[in-house]
């Protein structure tokens, strides 16, 4: 099967939130009621039910006054740091390379709330569950694209084939030229969100500049937890063999006799 | 009971030393669980891993409170090393692993024994802690403060898993006699002569020798 990415290219989103809204209502996830804050950010960031947000900055400086848009949900890594971490395989790679979620199966342990280097999962109290974008997995695996790029009405979010649209993604960037650069294929693997980002890396909120797995989940998952089993397995054949070569330390006084043939 | 057999450890002793020992093994046993997916039949056991990481944090506390009084009991006598004996002890692995010819005596507890005690200690207290945070403030504490502490945890539990096993064989097969101390409580003079030799002379001299059949000495 060919690999799918969605792209999102940042000149030209409108911000017009039909993305955002399409997510809600093909996932059937009510809307909390927010408060005007001052800003066009709403609702403040991604919650348990809103598994993309539109991500609104203003920003002032020797170019004037410019707005970002930026569409913000699971990133879908190809090396997935949430993966790794759950234990109890709620977290998993689909059939078609993103990164879906079972509900049933999440023990509420919140591991990869800290573990996902793009801060996506979101707990719910009420639900004892992890929720996160799936990239409509019921509707990719029927051939439709996410219900957020059917919604998009100016071609900034695109559903295809990885190599062709990351291929058309370099293109965009060189067209937009001024800095314009691809953020996505080079981490983690390749992310199957990949976005065209006009600003430097860095001047997007909530959007780290070089994202990894974390080394800490690398030690944790890669080296520790294989280590424990050998560590106690070379304890046990350890001790076997100490029984058997140099034998136990018995009270009597005479121990010397058994212990030969040993070391 | 057999007459002349010594009382190496009381009740007290022995019933923190079991809640402690009972509650770790549960802790291992259900952290496997969780944290190995070809271990997840010892969720299913007991109605899914949900369950399995209940009974993990429970767990947790009642160890946290063995743990405690391990501690306070066990701190002056296997939390300090007596030079050089110790290092000598250690120099020869105490006698365990080739000829020696003569093993520095020990007391009540020799430096193989104190070097577990401090690490089930030292660790313990790190996993307490680190569970603690992984439990209640997985999302309230910084993301990256938090990954450490599953980092910490997973590896207080390569050191206590493994020096388990080792304290394992040593208080069964590796050491006849010694389960003794931690069951009934009472041992054999050989036995004590041969492990705890200086513990032995330091309790006849103080007359706290504790033999059965004879009444206890006065102090
Ligand atoms: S962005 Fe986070 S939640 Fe999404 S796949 Fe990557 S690690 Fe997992
Ligand atoms: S909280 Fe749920 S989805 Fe997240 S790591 Fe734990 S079991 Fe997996
Ligand atoms: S639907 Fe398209 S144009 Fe509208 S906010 Fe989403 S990405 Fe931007």
């Amino acid at each position: 099967m060919s690999e799918n990415i969605k792209l999102f290219d940042i000149s030209k989103c409108t911000g017009c939130r039909g993305c955002q809204l399409a997510c809600k209502q093909w996932n059937q996830l009510r809307a909390k009621q927010t408060r005007m804050r001052g800003t066009y950010q709403n609702p403040p960031d991604l919650q348990p039910n809103t598994y993309l947000i539109m991500r609104f900055q203003e920003v002032e400086d020797s170019k004037g006054l410019r707005w970002y848009y930026r569409h913000q949900a699971c990133m879908h890594c190809s090396d997935a740091a949430c993966v790794k971490v759950c234990p109890s395989g709620a977290l998993y790679y689909s059939a078609f390379n993103t990164v879906g979620l079972s509900h049933e199966k999440c023990i509420a342990c919140k591991e990869c709330v800290s573990a996902c280097p793009f801060d996506i999962p979101r707990f719910d109290e009420r639900t004892d569950k992890i929720y996160k974008c799936d990239m409509c997995e019921s509707r990719i695996a029927n051939n439709l694209e996410p219900a957020c790029v059917k919604a998009c009405p100016t071609g900034a979010l695109k559903w295809g084939d990885k190599d062709r649209l990351v291929k058309a993604a370099y293109k965009r960037a060189k067209e937009l030229g001024d800095g314009a650069y691809v953020y996505g294929d080079k981490f983690v693997d390749g992310t199957h969100l990949v976005y065209v980002l006009q600003e430097k890396p860095g001047m997007y909120a909530a959007l780290p500049k070089s994202p990894s797995v974390p080394l800490s989940i690398v030690l944790w998952k890669d080296v520790l937890k294989p280590l424990s089993i050998l560590a106690a397995g070379g304890v046990l054949a350890g001790s076997f063999f100490h029984y058997i070569i140099h034998g136990p330390k018995t009270p009597d006084e005479d121990t010397s006799t058994k212990t030969e043939g040993g070391e | 009971m057999k007459k002349g057999l010594i009382q190496a450890t009381d009740w007290y002793e022995r019933t923190v030393h079991w809640l402690l020992a009972i509650s770790c093994i549960v802790l291992c046993i259900t952290g496997l669980g969780m944290m190995f997916h070809s271990f997840h039949f010892l969720g299913t056991i007991v109605g899914g891993l949900k369950m399995l990481k209940h009974i993990h944090n429970f767990t947790g506390l009642l160890f946290a409170v063995a743990l405690f009084l391990a501690i306070k009991m066990w701190w002056h006598e296997a939390g300090v090393f007596s030079m050089p004996e110790d290092l000598e002890w250690m120099m020869c692995a105490g006698g365990y692993l080739w000829e020696v010819e003569k093993v520095p005596e020990v007391g009540k507890y020799n430096p193989g024994q104190k070097m577990f005690f401090l690490a089930v200690a030292g660790f313990g207290v790190i996993m307490v802690l680190t569970g603690v945070i992984m439990w209640f403030f997985p999302i309230e504490f910084p993301a990256w403060l938090v990954r450490w502490m599953y980092v910490l945890h997973a590896l207080g539990f390569v050191v206590i898993f493994a020096f388990f096993f080792v304290h394992l064989y040593l208080g069964t097969i590796g050491s006849p006699g010694s389960l003794d101390a931690m069951t009934t409580g009472w041992v054999t003079r050989a036995w004590l002569k041969k492990q705890h030799p200086k513990w032995l002379k330091e309790m006849e001299e103080e007359g706290t020798l504790v033999v059965s059949g004879e009444e206890k000495k006065a102090h």
